[in-house]
Parts: structure tokens; C-alpha cells; sequence
């Protein structure tokens, strides 16, 4: 175990190392990829100019809803990069490697890489935003809320590292799921921006039990803020981010392990 | 060391050979019959669809849970550095994922660089390498580990003539001191005078198994002989001889030793003509494979 550690140390050390070689580089790709996805937030901002208030949310209480889904991303992506890039890996012949190694493969996968970029850039964004609501959406913030708080914050990270495991693990059956990621993770992340209680029934419907988005920030966001559209969903909903999160990470696993066993190395 | 039992797997049909611990062997044959697929099944890249590789007795996958490194294989095509790391930090993970001792294994990765001759860019990202500086770093890489079975596909691409020599050299140090090694390649160039062995994979199958010695006779038994001859051209027509050239008094024959040997012939010439010189070369394996 303790050696486990110390690998798992000397992967990150040198990944961080390589990402961050050079420094104004590093600096303006994470500042790239934080304005990238400050877009949607200038969007929510200018439109609250127009309207008071979003079914009964107003603007601080929407960037806090936003700040839950990029804190996660950033969190997550900092383990689950060799996942997202799981079809990569596998093109370039580095999957091989990784399978010839005396190391678990999930192991080496999550370890082997993060993309720090990424989540300096989301990570700093869901920061940001957090740290510009916090004081503002009537939260008190005290043992409880922040225990809450943290535990949502974890749920939200399994929820999308189960999806993204999940993904990778088509990929043995599939050659190509870039676009099915786009699709189901990228685009849902859109909706997920905004309370779900103005959608249609269907995108609620999908954003609750398909990807489950609503786990990651509506809910913790509802459980916080407390505001009246709470009502359509039931009370339970309001802690099952966590019972989301790793039951769903347990299923990717499983099919993770029951499938890697098909993988296969091309002849060539 | 290594034994397949009636392999199927791609183009492997039927393949059934028998690697004893120690020996060098070198596999031969056209592109697409199944060289690189079976060097992936040594390793447990591959399983055969049908039949059984066994690596000591065990599936080679189940090598893997074992900390001391058994089975080191290198692959064109697959890095075995990440693009992103130095060289150094390449083998500091190399190290840690096989549990290596710091001392023995910087001792190690000291000589071996300095005999590839990558010091120089040891520091350096591997995605910055060319062809060959990165070859040299991850053969280096395979080596460093000491494993017992070394598999080998194309290690010789890449390399020029000094990095050739260097690997060949390691290599028959390792093979004496016991280390198998299983390699293919389309550049035997030193590779064939290393090898103990080799497989000729044909159909699938291995349609020659053994020796240089035997391959020559079997496949490529035409030797060559030069006489320099004083008096008359001599007369060898009976003689069973493949082609012959005449360039002056030089006379050189070709002919197939299991038919004739370069005593008989020379006995022949002997008896007709003042032979002057007098040259038999066998051909090399090199330029046999």
C-alpha cells in the first residue's frame, strides 16, 4: 500500500513537473481554458440583466449553482485525464504498455496523467465563482453546511469520473466515442448550468436518472439555498448525491473490469 | 523458457515451438506471417484463439503479478517512455513500477546509457528525441529491468551502425549469462550472428526450426568457390555445379554442398590444370536471412 502510494507520488510529481516545464505556457493555456468556459457565465450574467431573476433564482445564486459543476470538473479531471483520453491511449500503443506493467490498469490510467490545464482552468473558474456567491445566496455557513458541502463536492466528482470510465470502457467495444462524449457529457454540462425546473419534463428526465447532472449541482445547490422549485422533486433527492456517486462508480467499474478482459492489441 | 502449443491467432495456424532458457532466437520469414503476433502472445498482449503459450509454465499475463520482472518486451510502435517525461524520469517510473533498488538500478541504467550512447540527452523530453535517440532510450529501458525473457520486434529500426553494434554486444553478453531472447527483425544486420536459433514462420507455422548451421543447408546450401588457375581452363562439366563465371584465369563456381563437395571439385580442377589460388566461402548468414 504504502509503496502504491509512493508510485502514485512519483506520477503526479512528474506529470506536474512536464505540464508545468513551461511556466508562461502553462499560465496562458489554463487562463485559455478558464475563459473558454467563462462564456456560459457572461451568457447567465447578461441574460439576469434582462430578466430579475431565473424561476426564482437570481444571478448569485445561479453562478453558485455554476461554481458546483466546474469545482468538480476540476477535481475530477485532475484524476480521470487518461479516461477522457482513453481512446488516445489506446491508438498510440501507451495502453499496451500500461498492460505490460506488473500495475493495476486502472491504476496506471488514473495516475499516468492529468491534465492539469484543465483543471486549473475549470477548478479556478468553479472557485472563483464560488468565492463571489458564497457570501451572497443567504448560506450560513457553518460544520454542517460545510461537511455538506465537501461531501456534494466528492458525489459530484464520482458521478463524472463514472461516466468518463464508463466512456472509456465503450471504447474497447467501440473504435470511435468522441462524439458520444460530446453528446452526453459536453452538451448535458450545458443544461446543467441552469435550474433544471425550467426545462421540459424530458430534459429533467435525463439530467435526473440519465446523466445525472442534477446530482452534481441542482440538488446540493436546492439543499443549500432552499429556494421554491424544490417542491416538484422529492425531499430525497436532496442527499442521494454521494449514494449517486458511488453507486454509479461502482458500476463503471465493474463493467471497466468485466470488459478489459476483451480488449485486444492489434497484430500489428 | 517459452513454449507455444498449436498456437491460432491471426495468421499463426497450428504454430508449435519449444524456446529453451538461454537460447537467442531469431525469427524469420515475409512480412504478414505472423512475426510480431507471436512475440505479442509471449508477452500476453495477445491470447491465442486456440492452443496455449506458456511462459515457465505459467499463462505469460500471470507473469505480470510478479514484482521481479520475468518478461521485458520492446515494440516498435510502442512507447515505452511517455512522450511528456525526460528520459530520467522515464526510468525513475520504470523503477518504481518494478520495485528496482535505487542503487543497482542507476548503476545499471549508468552503463547501459553510456553504452547506447544517450547520456547526452538524458534530460530532455522523450517527445523532442529523434528516431533514434528514442530507440536508444527505450531499449535501454527494456534491458534495465534484467528480466529472463527479453522479446524483441525490430530493434534495429532506427539504429545506425554504432547503436547496431552496441545492442548486438549487450545482448550476447546477457544471452551468455543466461537471458533468452526472442527477437524479429528485417534487419538481421548483427542480430543473425547472435541468434543460437532461428524460426522460419511460414503457413502459419514454423517451417524451419534450428540452427544457423542446418538453416544454411537446408535453404541456402550453395557455396563459392574462387580458383586462380596457371595452365589451361580446366574442364568441369560433369561436375554438378549451380553457375559458374569466368573472368580471366579466375574461375569462380557456384554449387550446392550437398551435392558436391569443394573437395571433389578441387580434385577435379587438380588433375587438369596448375591451380594457383584458392578461395571457398560459405555464405554469410546475414546475407542468407
Amino acid at each position: 500500500m504504502r509503496d502504491v502510494i509512493h508510485l502514485a507520488g512519483v506520477y503526479t510529481k512528474i506529470t506536474a513537473k512536464s505540464w508545468f516545464q513551461y511556466r508562461v505556457d502553462a499560465v496562458l493555456r489554463s487562463l485559455a481554458v478558464f475563459l473558454r468556459e467563462s462564456t456560459g457565465v457572461i451568457v447567465i450574467y447578461f441574460t439576469l440583466l434582462k430578466f430579475d431573476d431565473l424561476n426564482g433564482w437570481n444571478t448569485h445564486e445561479l453562478l453558485f449553482l455554476y461554481s458546483l459543476l466546474f469545482l468538480t470538473y476540476g477535481i475530477m479531471i485532475i484524476f480521470f485525464t487518461g479516461l477522457r483520453d482513453f481512446g488516445n491511449t489506446v491508438r498510440s500503443g501507451n495502453f499496451d504498455r500500461f498492460i505490460l506493467r506488473p500495475r493495476g490498469l486502472l491504476f496506471q490510467l488514473i495516475f499516468a496523467n492529468a491534465d492539469w490545464f484543465a483543471a486549473v482552468g475549470h477548478g479556478g473558474l468553479g472557485l472563483v465563482l464560488f468565492l463571489v456567491s458564497a457570501g451572497k445566496v443567504g448560506v450560513t455557513w457553518n460544520l454542517e453546511t460545510a461537511v455538506y458541502y465537501l461531501v456534494a463536492v466528492a458525489g459530484g466528482v464520482l458521478i463524472q469520473g463514472a461516466v468518463f470510465l464508463f466512456l472509456a470502457t465503450l471504447n474497447i467495444y467501440l473504435f470511435e466515442t468522441r462524439s458520444l462524449k460530446e453528446l452526453l457529457y459536453y452538451n448535458m454540462r450545458k443544461f446543467a448550468g441552469y435550474p433544471i425546473s425550467i426545462f421540459h419534463k424530458a430534459v429533467q428526465f435525463i439530467i435526473i436518472y440519465i446523466m445525472p447532472f442534477a446530482f452534481v449541482n441542482y440538488f446540493p445547490a436546492q439543499y443549500l439555498l432552499r429556494k421554491e422549485d424544490m417542491a416538484g422533486y422529492p425531499q430525497a433527492f436532496l442527499y442521494l448525491t454521494p449514494v449517486v456517486g458511488i453507486g454509479m462508480y461502482l458500476l463503471a467499474y465493474l463493467f471497466w473490469r468485466y470488459s478489459v478482459r476483451y480488449y485486444k492489441s492489434s497484430g500489428n | 523458457m517459452v513454449d507455444f502449443f498449436n498456437v491460432r491467432k491471426f495468421t499463426l495456424d497450428g504454430l508449435s515451438l519449444h524456446i529453451p532458457a538461454g537460447e537467442r532466437v531469431g525469427l524469420l520469414g515475409g512480412p504478414g506471417c505472423g512475426k510480431t503476433t507471436l512475440l505479442k502472445l509471449a508477452c500476453g498482449l495477445l491470447v491465442p484463439e486456440d492452443g496455449s503459450v506458456q511462459v515457465l509454465g505459467m499463462a505469460p499475463s500471470d507473469w505480470r503479478k510478479d514484482s521481479q520482472p520475468v518478461i521485458s518486451a520492446y515494440f516498435t510502435g510502442l512507447p515505452l517512455l511517455d512522450r511528456n517525461d525526460t528520459v530520467r524520469q522515464g526510468f525513475e517510473l520504470v523503477r518504481c513500477i518494478y520495485h528496482i533498488p535505487k542503487k543497482k538500478f542507476w548503476e545499471e541504467y549508468r552503463v547501459l546509457s553510456k553504452r547506447l550512447d544517450f547520456t547526452a540527452f538524458e534530460h530532455e523530453a522523450v517527445k523532442e528525441l529523434s528516431l533514434g535517440q528514442r530507440v536508444r532510450a527505450e531499449l535501454s529501458a527494456v534491458l534495465a529491468v534484467r528480466p529472463r525473457l527479453l522479446l524483441l520486434d525490430e530493434p534495429n529500426a532506427g539504429l545506425d551502425e554504432n547503436g547496431k553494434a552496441a545492442l548486438c554486444e549487450i545482448l550476447s553478453e546477457r544471452g551468455r549469462r543466461g537471458l533468452t531472447v526472442v527477437t524479429a527483425s528485417s534487419d538481421m544486420v548483427g542480430i543473425a550472428k547472435l541468434c543460437t536459433r532461428f524460426a522460419l514462420l511460414k503457413d502459419g507455422k514454423a517451417a524451419f526450426y534450428g540452427s544457423g548451421e542446418r538453416l544454411r543447408s537446408q535453404f541456402v546450401p550453395v557455396d563459392e568457390m574462387t580458383i586462380v588457375f596457371g595452365g589451361e581452363l580446366p574442364d568441369f562439366g560433369d561436375l554438378p555445379v549451380v553457375r559458374y563465371k569466368i573472368e580471366g584465369n579466375r574461375l569462380t563456381l557456384f554449387y550446392n554442398s550437398n551435392h558436391v563437395t569443394a573437395a571433389e571439385i578441387l580434385k577435379r580442377v587438380l588433375t587438369q590444370t596448375e591451380v594457383l589460388e584458392v578461395k571457398v566461402q560459405k555464405p554469410t548468414l546475414e546475407s542468407m536471412v
